[in-house]
């Protein structure tokens, strides 16, 4: 044990009287608790609360002399009625069948290779990971360099690559590829994580399946197909879930390259949100976009609760 | 993957040894390409900000020199790195490192006390606030976002560094790993312990915390990042140059109509350098099976 300190005799525990003991001990538990309680309550559980009631008003966001009124659920039905509305959820669904794919997939693939017992394995480990410690900021600098039109390095690439049969894209302007060209840069900056999950789902699986596997004649192919992928199970629902949710809530990226256009083409929910509250400064109306993105997350959430309970982990 | 697989099928038919080795071929020409094609935007990024012409910097961008920098300046960095004035950068950078230390420091401690005590206290309501912790983790912060800048704008509190510390010190996620952590720990240290007379905080403290360096570098590094990161929250509070972070002042910008991609490079860079510094630090601890072991959660 690291205590240095001697110590103390039984009987001196013993003689305290056990009441006394076990009130000190309760009031040094509530003590250590209060702080993330207190912090947890005012920032989180309030506002969370807070949002289904404002949804509720007309609250805008500088105060006014007539009072706030209460509107039943008169913003939701505007929400609805509002076509920009259902572009930002058609654009965020496409934003995610897109990324799903490319992003874990990429992390699926770095996480296999880096599983094998290379040279300089954990010198790629970090490589690897290097994109993820990347500030979305920082990264939008990059890729808006990246797809410079129409001389930008990732045009010029596919022109050499392609020998100038296919033309420089307007990544960033054509409203056909500019929710594209955000995946692109998504996946690239978010793949590390859902890399390191991959990794440890993969350290789970024990080393003797692989063996048994082996002795019963099983190719690489057959161990990877039988032995990986049902071990990896319960890891690909966590991945795909915690992928969905972030495309979910689609925001700096887009605030910073494209503002939601060209046309419409990348208005996500948060972006409009964020335009409803603070630039129509519309407070309760936003409170209710804000509602609608926590039931959807919450709906993706328990969707996968009911995966993993199917899976039977 | 259906490559490396379909290669290591036709291989099978060779001896082992040889089998093997053309795998391993095939394995770290992968891992080549792959950390070029992940790598290259980043090194272009460091390239650019030692060029001190912002339009060469574009001109660059469609060959090899993208790559490349004849004559290295740091003028850019001189330019973007004051602590006053229009580009300070430098008063930004520390603003961020304010908030980033602040935010991580009080975070490890509040949220590693809630962890110990949900994992061995006593209180009868324990598995409640556990499971309570556990939910509130789907909430989103873009949910709860609206309400939160109305009460911090009633307190009086926009533009200031206490805005974007105090509401991200406690979280749901951040307990929850603390929590399996001091968990999994064996029985014998908590009650050899308390049979000595320890009192539990004496017991977090000195026994438990100097035994959790793994899960205070990985909750160091997940926070620093999500912190450093930090963009939507820090927008909607802050006005003036006072409390601004970095990222926000880099996202400037892009709202000119021609962007001082030299200026920005430079400031780019500057970002990077604390976080990376922070990573390399703690990357040692940060073990990838414990983020893992959330999966189950």
């Amino acid at each position: 044990m690291t205590l240095q300190q001697p110590a103390l005799p039984a009987t001196a525990v013993a003689t305290r009287p056990a009441w006394h003991r076990d009130r000190g001990r309760l009031f040094q538990e509530i003590g250590m608790l209060a702080p993330a309680v207190a912090l947890l309550t005012i920032f989180l559980i309030v506002p969370f609360l807070l949002s289904f009631w404002t949804a509720m008003t007309n609250q805008p966001l500088v105060p006014r002399p007539t009072p706030v009124r209460f509107i039943g659920f008169t913003n939701f039905l505007r929400i609805f009625k509002d076509d920009l509305f259902w572009t930002s959820l058609w654009n965020v669904s496409r934003f995610t069948f897109w990324i799903l794919p490319v992003q874990c997939g990429l992390a699926f693939a770095t996480a296999l290779l880096l599983h094998q017992k290379l040279p300089f394995r954990n010198f790629f480990r970090g490589l690897f990971f290097l994109p993820a410690i990347t500030s979305m900021v920082v990264v939008c600098v990059i890729w808006g360099t990246l797809f410079q039109y129409p001389t930008g390095p990732l045009n010029q690439v596919i022109g050499f690559l392609s020998g100038g049969r296919i033309q420089p894209i307007d990544w960033l302007g054509d409203p056909n590829w500019a929710m594209f060209s955000i995946v692109l840069l998504s996946a690239w900056q978010a793949y590390g994580f859902q890399m390191i999950v991959y990794l440890a789902g993969l350290q789970g699986i024990p080393d003797e399946l692989y063996d048994a596997a082996r002795i019963d004649g099983a190719n690489a192919f057959q161990r990877f197909w039988h032995v990986t992928m049902p071990g990896l199970r319960p890891t690909h629902v966590f991945v795909l879930v915690i992928t969905t949710i972030q495309a979910f809530k689609l925001y700096t990226q887009v605030a910073i390259l494209t503002q939601g256009g060209p046309k419409s083409s990348t208005e996500t929910v948060v972006h409009y949100m964020v335009r409803t509250g603070f630039e129509e400064q519309k407070l309760g109306y936003a409170s209710a976009v804000s509602v609608i993105l926590f039931v959807i997350v919450l709906i993706i959430a328990l969707v996968q609760r009911q995966l993993l309970r199917r899976f039977d982990v | 993957m259906s490559d490396l697989a379909i290669s290591t099928l036709q291989t099978q038919v060779k001896p082992e040894r040889s089998a093997v080795g053309s795998l391993r071929i095939v394995q770290t020409a992968s891992i080549l390409v792959i950390a070029l094609v992940i790598v290259s935007p980043l090194f272009m990024l460091f390239v650019a900000s030692l060029k001190d012409d912002r339009f060469q910097i574009l001109a660059d961008m469609g060959s090899f020199r993208a790559f490349w920098v004849s004559n290295p300046t740091l003028s850019n960095f001189a330019e973007v790195g004051n602590l006053s004035g229009e580009l300070a950068f430098g008063r930004y950078l520390l603003n961020s490192l304010i908030i980033l230390a602040s935010t991580v420091g009080a975070g490890l401690i509040v949220n590693s006390m809630a962890g110990f005590v949900l994992a061995w206290g006593s209180l009868r309501g324990r598995a409640l606030i556990l499971s309570l912790v556990i939910a509130l983790y789907v909430i989103p912060q873009e949910s709860i976002i609206m309400p939160l800048v109305i009460m911090v704008s009633r307190a009086g509190m926009t533009d200031t560094f206490a805005v974007q510390i105090v509401p991200w010190i406690a979280s749901p996620l951040y307990i929850f790993l603390f929590y399996q952590f001091f968990a999994q720990l064996p029985k014998e240290l908590f009650e050899a312990a308390q049979m000595d007379g320890a009192s539990v905080f004496r017991i977090y403290r000195s026994i438990f915390l100097p035994l959790s360096l793994p899960a205070l570098a990985t909750v160091s590094i997940l926070m620093g990042i999500e912190t450093w990161n930090q963009y939507l929250w820090p927008i909607l509070v802050t006005q003036t140059d006072y409390a601004r972070p970095i990222a926000v002042a880099i996202a400037t910008f892009f709202g000119q109509d021609s962007i001082y991609w030299d200026r920005a490079m430079a400031a780019s860079v500057l970002m990077m350098i604390p976080i990376l510094a922070l990573y390399l630090a703690f990357q040692r601890w940060f073990v990838s099976s414990f983020v893992g072991s959330a999966v189950k959660g």
